[in-house]
C-alpha cells in the first residue's frame, strides 16, 4: 500500500483549499497538484478569435426568471382566481334583490317622534297589557305586504318606555303580539345593567299580511322614538329563479338522456358529466334561492328596540345577500375542484407514463456516458 | 496557477449579469483546459470549444447568475458537447477500426501542458476521461465539491472519490513510470 492511500478525503479537500501538508504523502500530493495547476495550457490564439469575434460584447440586462420562482408566482395566482371567480359567481347567483334581477325596491323610511304621529298616539306608561291596533291606527301605518304581489317586509320599531319593570312587560307583550298574529319571536336580547336603565332587542317574524297591525301594535307599547319600514317586491325575482328553474331542468333531462348513449366516446361523456354536475348544482342553488325567496315574501321582519334610554343604538337588518353570496362560492369551488379532479383523473396515466419514459431514458444516458467516459 | 480570472466565478456576481464577450474571454482558457483533459486531444478540444461557446452563446439568454458561476454553466454545456463528441468517436472507430485518440496522442506529446513533466504527461494519458475530467474541475480550474458535483452529474461524496481514486492512481501511475 503506498503513502497516499492514507489521505483521506477531508484532507484533500484541505490540500486544495492550499492547507500546509502534515505528513509526507501530503507534499507528495500538494506537489502533484501544484504540477498539475501548472500545466499552462491556454487556448490557441485561432481559437480565441474565433470564440470572440462571434461573441457580440452586448449586455443582456433581462434575467430569466426561474420555473421555481414562476411556480411560486402562477400557482398563488391561478388560487386567487379561482377563490375570485368563485366569488363573482356567487355574487351574480346570490338573488340580489334590487340589481340582479330587477327587483322594485321601494323603500319607506318613516322617521318620527311620536308627538307627531297622532295615529300612534299610545301615551308613555299605556299599560303593559298587548295593544291593539285600531282601525285608523292601521290605515296610518305603512303600506306593506298588500297589492296580492311577493313582498318582503322589514321594519325597525325603537320604542321608549318609562322605566325597567315596564321594560320587562312590554318585552313579553312584544312576544305575544307577534305568536298572536302567527308569528314568532326569533331573537330577545333583555338587558338591565347596574347603571340603570336598560334595553330589550327583539327579533320577530311575523307572516306577511299582518305585518301592518303588528307594526301598529308595537308602536303602542310605549314612546315611538323612530320608524323604518321597506319593502321590496319579489315577484320579479320569483318569475325570473322559476324560468331559470324550469330551464335548468330541461338540461339536466337532455344531459341525462344524452349520456345514456353507449356509444358516447369517453372524453365526450367526461364532459357532458361535468356539465350534468355544473347544472344540477345551478338547479339547486336556484331552487333554494327560490324557496327563500317565497319564505321571505310571506315573512316580515320586525327588529323592536325597547330601551328606558333617550338614545337608542340602532339595530341593522341581517343582510342575507352576503350568505347566499358565501354559499355560492363555496358551491363553485366545489366544482372548480371536481373539474381539476376530473382532470387529473383523465391526465395522470400519461403524465406517469411520460414521467417513466423520462427516467429511463435519463437512466440509459447516464448509462451510457458512464461507460463513454470510463473506456 | 491557474491563469485564469475568477473574477466572473464568485458568487458576487449574482446580482450583476455579465456580458457574453466578457464571460467568454474569461473563460476561454478554462473549458479549453477542460476539454484537452477530458478528451486528451487538443485538436478535438479546439473544435469542442468553439462549439461549446457558440452553443452558450445561443442559450445565453437562459443562463441565471443566481444559479450558478458562468464557468460551471460553460463547464456543463462543455461535457454535453463531448460527451456527443465520444459518442461520434466511438461509433467511427467501430467503423473504422482505428483508435485516433491514440494515434493523436502518441503524435503530439504534450496533449494536457506544455509545462508538465514527462511521467505526469504519461501518466494522465492512462487515466479514463472520467478521472481526467474530475481532475481537470477540481484542481486546474478549482471548482469547489458542489459545483464539480453538479456539472458531472453526480454526489459531491462521489466526486470526491473520484478525484481522490484519480489522484491516487496518478501517483501511482508517475511512480512505475520513474521506476
Amino acid at each position: 500500500m503506498s503513502a497516499s492511500d492514507v489521505i483521506g478525503i477531508e484532507r484533500l479537500e484541505a490540500l486544495l483549499r492550499g492547507d500546509a501538508p502534515r505528513t509526507e504523502a501530503e507534499s507528495a500530493r500538494r506537489e502533484l497538484l501544484s504540477q498539475l495547476r501548472g500545466a499552462a495550457l491556454r487556448a490557441p490564439e485561432a481559437l480565441r478569435e474565433r470564440v470572440l469575434t462571434a461573441a457580440p460584447a452586448r449586455r443582456h440586462v433581462a434575467v430569466r426568471m426561474p420555473s421555481r420562482r414562476l411556480a411560486l408566482i402562477v400557482l398563488p395566482a391561478a388560487l386567487g382566481l379561482a377563490v375570485a371567480a368563485a366569488l363573482v359567481h356567487g355574487f351574480v347567483g346570490s338573488g340580489g334583490k334590487t340589481v340582479s334581477h330587477g327587483g322594485v325596491a321601494v323603500p319607506t323610511v318613516l322617521r318620527a317622534k311620536a308627538q307627531q304621529l297622532p295615529a300612534f298616539g299610545v301615551a308613555a306608561g299605556s299599560g303593559a297589557a298587548v295593544p291593539s291596533a285600531t282601525a285608523p291606527e292601521q290605515q296610518l301605518a305603512p303600506a306593506v305586504g298588500s297589492g296580492g304581489r311577493l313582498q318582503h317586509a322589514e321594519a325597525s320599531l325603537q320604542v321608549r318606555v318609562p322605566d325597567v319593570n315596564r321594560l320587562s312587560t312590554a318585552t313579553g307583550a312584544a312576544t305575544r303580539i307577534a305568536t298572536s298574529l302567527g308569528g314568532y319571536a326569533q331573537s330577545v336580547v333583555y338587558r338591565t345593567p347596574q347603571s340603570g336603565g336598560g334595553a330589550s332587542y327583539i327579533e320577530l317574524r311575523v307572516p306577511a299580511q299582518n305585518v301592518r297591525t303588528a307594526i301598529a301594535r308595537l308602536a303602542a307599547l310605549g314612546t315611538l322614538v323612530s320608524q323604518q319600514v321597506s319593502v321590496q317586491d319579489l315577484q320579479h325575482d320569483f318569475a325570473v329563479e322559476s324560468a331559470q328553474i324550469a330551464q335548468l331542468r330541461r338540461t339536466v333531462a337532455a344531459l341525462t338522456k344524452a349520456l345514456r348513449n353507449p356509444a358516447l366516446p369517453e372524453a365526450q361523456r367526461v364532459l357532458l358529466q361535468i356539465k350534468l354536475a355544473e347544472t344540477k348544482r345551478a338547479l339547486s342553488q336556484r331552487l333554494h334561492a327560490r324557496t327563500g325567496t317565497v319564505a321571505s315574501g310571506t315573512t316580515a321582519r320586525i327588529s323592536l328596540v325597547l330601551s328606558t334610554q333617550k338614545s337608542i343604538v340602532p339595530v341593522a337588518h341581517h343582510r342575507g345577500r352576503l350568505g347566499r353570496m358565501l354559499h355560492g362560492a363555496v358551491g363553485f369551488l366545489g366544482l372548480e375542484g371536481t373539474i381539476v379532479l376530473y382532470a387529473l383523473i383523465v391526465l395522470s396515466p400519461p403524465a406517469a407514463l411520460a414521467a417513466l419514459v423520462w427516467g429511463l431514458a435519463r437512466l440509459r444516458r447516464r448509462r451510457d456516458e458512464r461507460r463513454l467516459l470510463t473506456a | 496557477m491557474n491563469a485564469v480570472s475568477t473574477s466572473l466565478d464568485a458568487p458576487a456576481a449574482l446580482s450583476v449579469r455579465p456580458g457574453f464577450a466578457e464571460v467568454a474571454a474569461e473563460q476561454l482558457d478554462a473549458v479549453y483546459r477542460y476539454l484537452v483533459f477530458l478528451t486528451g486531444d487538443r485538436s478535438a478540444a479546439e473544435d469542442l470549444a468553439a462549439e461549446t461557446f457558440e452553443k452558450a452563446f445561443r442559450t445565453w439568454r437562459r443562463f441565471d447568475p443566481r444559479r450558478g458561476t458562468p464557468r460551471t454553466w460553460l463547464c456543463r454545456i462543455a461535457r454535453t458537447v463531448a460527451i456527443d463528441w465520444f459518442r461520434a468517436e466511438t461509433r467511427r472507430r467501430r467503423r473504422e477500426e482505428t483508435y485516433a485518440r491514440e494515434l493523436a496522442a502518441a503524435v503530439d506529446d504534450a496533449v494536457f501542458g506544455d509545462a508538465l513533466s514527462a511521467p505526469l504527461e504519461h501518466a494522465l494519458r492512462e487515466l479514463s476521461p472520467a478521472e481526467r475530467e474530475v481532475v481537470a474541475l477540481r484542481v486546474l480550474l478549482e471548482l469547489d465539491g458542489p459545483s464539480a458535483a453538479r456539472v458531472l452529474g453526480i454526489s459531491q461524496t462521489a466526486c470526491s472519490t473520484r478525484l481522490s481514486r484519480a489522484l491516487r492512481r496518478l501517483e501511482e501511475r508517475i511512480g512505475d513510470v520513474r521506476e
